[in-house]
């Protein structure tokens, strides 16, 4: 019996068949229970209704390190229809699909409205079927389809031998629905309790005690919340004093423009949907310029569109703070696949030279706490900061101790920002040549002060000039901001393990986890291999990553693109000669792919290793020796 | 909204301050961009605005340079932006005035999608476009407003006839549109006047001639087509000022005055938290909620 730890996938058709409902309601209750839960891959396309979607949930004691691999424990097939290629047999596309990564031992539970199927092959390999005509009995017994949700869920935690009074699914659903009656909460409890009938007449009727698995509560364990990674960053951005938010629809970054709606307005701020990308990054910059801390988000296909303002801030100085949750690219790429593209557009889009810093967080509470630092940044360097993250950061959903969140709260400065008093003293020069390149500003208004900002090139006045030492002066002063940046703020990689005469797995972004895991299998196994984890990636801190880089025996970087952005840069910057471990086909690195790379590269002394499997297997320890 | 007479006072000598010398100006000996410069200031002291108060938003172009030739905090973003820019400014801080002066190019070509929600969203922002219907800095190619009143017999994708700014915004939903003519500064700067009182978003035309690269639209052109808007035109009615406009192309001039003026009911904000002790100490528990 293996208790408190297990993937669940559950799939089915997009809108229709509650799959987000069913994992947000296992996801929400189990974290209530005071379990850790990860959801980090959130399979759908880019319709609103129709496609396959999947999305697989993992449920454990303690916080997982990362997804792991793709093998499943339980596997919950909500299609109920007819196959539109062959009516004559039901549409099974989960089962077909993600049959093949059910574990041996595991469970199959699927949605039999419209007949069984046959499962003599997964009964074969030990797996243990479960059909629930969810559909069937919404709609009539219960009249109302959508709780076939519910159904599921209740027949879920019957396996699960979990909540079996129904305490933590009547406590939730009191909450959510009893504003809206009684009647409500009944019909789901009952739905709920259906579906766990039906799971005992098959445990009955074959005999089975359990399925081998089955979640236990931790009460009073510390209160976790359920959340998404959007989510912490929004929060955290608020938490930083940002006060204006302006956005333009698109996936993956339309979540946080939906939670600055929602959330700005409580804390004072405001929240814009662009009429395009370009109107969303200089009604940004506009705020900013007014002195409120901006931030504008957005992925691939919008951050091309923005570059012009890029520039512009750079050389106009105005702080803003740019979230680019990368998808795979380019053009409209795959809207709702990860990749990690975009690191050579963010550090090196647009005409000319300008400052920038580009951040990337590397897990859900980084996003919470490196975007804090984001706003600071941009404070004293009075230019664009780029915060990459991705489609898996954005949208994983794991549970999070509530402490974390209390705990991080900050002290906020607003560096360089003059007041009438200090007009008064000092004069004013918006664009004083400085030592450090940072000028003081003021925000408009202010009695006794007047600025003139300029993208054109001007003198410390904000006049525009071509004149060439003035040129000259003024351009440096800029770009001197980025050896200050790099002397007073740059920060290292994180290194997990000893870098020196080993195997170094170099990654950035949300891949961290997944490397952190394959370390771990590996040390198993006998080789020992450390990460280095670089968030910070613009002005490239050589000073800080060389030292560690140079030690590796080989370098490997691994990242979610085809060309290995990160790799190039390191040999650009470091000059160091770099292995590269590649996956670009839209799904998130797995254990297996880094254990498998880390293998070609180390032992078979490959250059680089691109993951080629649409869903790659786990690869047996020692394959080969 | 004023109703007094003219701004007949000159224009205050604050609004020279923080500014390049005149001696300095880049514009060409009798460009209308002058014109617009004067009344500008003559609307501004008439006002009595403070130019810390003032936030002036030029467009790329020959026009947007006057954000340097007069006091007040002066901005210069990218070809097209200045209604994007303004919106954001003004939505973090309503107590700022601000205006956005561009050129047609800037305002109709590259930064139309911003001109057309800018007259939807209605922020408190006056734009003054000085056109003149070339792009004059970069030699004189033709603008959307170019080939005003020529017979022009055949057209052509390249070589396409003007449209009208004013019809534009009325049918955006701009609440104040207006038309001014530079060769008759002291009435532009009335209805600058008249733009900066409105409670929302006032788009001002004005007919600024180019003398070096528009030999066709010069001033004695517009002084023979330009007329006042008549005395009886009720302006807060959107079907007279569609009549008006129609009335003055039949007759082949174009009016000069306010065309159409109805405030907006809004929501008021109030400027965004924007210092240290507006920031700290937020209590989480609003956005922790949802996520238990």
């Amino acid at each position: 019996m293996v208790t408190n730890r297990l993937k669940v996938l559950v799939g089915g058709v997009q809108l229709r068949d509650g799959v987000g409902t069913v994992i947000d309601l296992v996801g929400r209750i189990a974290t209530r229970a005071g379990l850790h839960v990860l959801a980090n891959e959130r399979n759908y396309a880019s319709t609103i209704y129709g496609a396959h979607q999947f999305d697989p949930l993992l449920i454990c004691d303690e916080p997982p390190i990362s997804h792991g691999d793709d093998e499943i424990d339980i596997l919950v097939a909500l299609e109920f229809d007819a196959n539109p290629d062959a009516p004559q047999q039901p549409n099974r596309d989960t089962i077909l699909r993600h049959g093949e990564h059910l574990k041996n031992g595991g469970v199959l539970l699927y949605d039999a409205s419209t007949g069984t199927v046959a499962t003599e092959a997964f009964e074969a390999r030990g797996i243990r079927i479960f059909p629930l005509p969810a559909r069937q009995i919404a709609l009539r017994e219960l009249k109302r389809e959508v709780v076939k949700n519910m159904v599921v869920t209740g027949a879920l935690f019957r396996l699960l031998e979990f909540d079996m009074d129904q305490t933590f699914l009547r406590a939730f659903l009191e909450e959510r629905f009893l504003r809206k009656g009684r009647e409500l909460v009944d019909l789901n409890l009952t739905a709920a309790r259906r579906g766990r009938e039906m799971v005992e007449g098959v445990l009955q009727e074959r005999g089975w005690e359990n399925v081998g698995f089955r979640l236990e509560p931790r009460p009073g364990r510390e209160s976790l919340l359920f959340m998404s990674g959007t989510d912490a960053l929004g929060m955290g951005a608020i938490q930083a004093g940002c006060r204006f938010y302006a956005g333009y629809p698109i996936t993956p970054a339309s979540p946080l423009l939906a939670f600055m709606d929602q959330h700005l307005y409580t804390y004072g701020g405001r929240s814009l949907q662009g009429q395009n990308e370009r109107e969303s990054i200089r009604a940004a910059l506009g705020a900013s310029l007014a002195g409120a801390r901006a931030m504008v988000g957005s992925s691939g296909p919008g951050i091309s569109l923005k570059v012009e303002e890029f520039g512009l801030a750079g050389t106009a100085e105005i702080p803003i703070v740019v979230v680019d949750s990368q998808r795979a690219g380019p053009s409209t790429g795959m809207p709702t696949k990860t990749e990690q593209g975009d690191l050579r557009m963010a550090v090196g889009a647009g005409h000319g030279d300008f400052p920038r810093i580009v951040l990337a967080p590397s897990t859900l509470e980084e996003c919470y706490t490196l975007i804090v630092e984001a706003f600071d940044l941009a404070d004293k360097y009075q230019c664009p900061v780029f915060f990459l993250t991705d489609l898996t950061l954005a949208e994983v959903r794991q549970s999070v101790p509530e402490r974390f969140f209390q705990e991080s709260m900050v002290r906020i400065t607003r560096r360089g920002v003059l007041q009438e008093d200090d007009l008064r003293r000092d004069g004013f020069k918006r664009f004083r040549i400085t030592d450090s390149g940072i000028s003081p500003r003021i925000f408009p208004g202010t009695p006794g002060g007047i600025f003139k900002i300029s993208g054109t090139e001007h003198d410390e006045f904000g006049f525009v000039t071509t004149d060439p030492p003035k040129r000259k002066a003024m351009l440096e002063k800029r770009m001197r901001k980025m050896e200050t940046y790099l002397r007073e703020n740059a920060r290292g990689p994180q290194i997990y393990g000893d870098p020196k005469g080993r195997p170094v797995l170099v990654g950035w972004g949300s891949s961290k986890p997944v490397l952190l895991e394959a370390r771990a299998r590996l040390s198993q196994e006998g080789m020992e291999v450390a990460v280095v984890q670089i968030t910070h990636l613009w002005p490239f801190p050589i000073q800080l990553v060389k030292s560690v880089l140079e030690q590796a025996s080989p370098l490997i970087i691994c990242e979610q693109n085809y060309s290995g952005q990160l790799a190039d840069l390191i040999q650009e910057r470091c000059l160091l000669p770099t292995r590269r471990i590649l996956k670009y086909n839209g799904r998130v690195f797995y254990v297996s792919d880094i254990i498998r790379g880390v293998r070609e590269i180390v032992r078979n002394g490959a250059a680089e290793f691109r993951v080629a499997e649409f869903m790659p297997v786990t690869v047996e320890a020692h394959e080969g020796d | 909204m004023s109703t007094q007479p003219a701004a007949k006072a000159p224009a205050s000598k604050i609004w020279e301050e923080n500014a390049t010398p005149r001696h300095r100006i880049q514009w060409c000996p009798g460009c209308g961009d002058y014109g617009v410069l004067s009344a500008l200031k003559m609307a501004l002291t008439r006002l009595e605005l403070m130019p810390h108060e003032v936030l002036l938003i030029g467009g790329i172009g020959c026009s947007g340079q006057i954000r340097n030739y007069l006091n007040g905090n002066g901005f210069h973003g990218t070809h097209g932006g200045p209604l994007a820019y303004a919106v954001g400014v003004k939505m973090a801080n309503p107590d700022l005035r601000v205006m956005a002066l561009a050129g047609d190019g800037d305002t109709f070509a590259i930064g139309v999608e911003n001109f057309v929600h800018t007259c939807r969203r209605d922020p408190e922002v006056t734009l003054i476009v000085m056109d003149n219907g070339v792009y004059g800095l970069t030699t004189g190619q033709r603008s959307p407003t170019g080939g005003l009143g020529q017979d022009q017999p055949e057209w052509s994708e390249e070589d396409p006839p003007p449209f009208s700014p004013l019809r534009l915004a009325l049918s955006a939903g701009a609440t104040f549109v207006a038309q001014s003519f530079s060769g008759d500064p002291k009435h532009a700067a009335e209805v600058y006047v008249e733009a900066m009182e409105h409670p929302g978003f006032a788009f001002v035309n004005d007919f600024s001639p180019c003398v070096t690269y528009n030999k066709f639209n010069t001033y004695e052109w517009f002084k023979e087509r330009v007329e006042p808007v008549p005395a009886d035109h009720d302006p807060s009615d959107l079907e007279a000022a569609w009549d008006l406009l129609a009335d003055f192309r039949r007759r082949g001039r174009s009016p000069l005055g306010v065309i159409y003026r109805n405030p907006r009911k809004r929501k008021i904000y109030k400027r965004v938290p924007i210092w240290p002790q507006e920031l700290e100490n937020i209590d989480l528990e609003p956005m922790l909620r949802g996520f238990r």
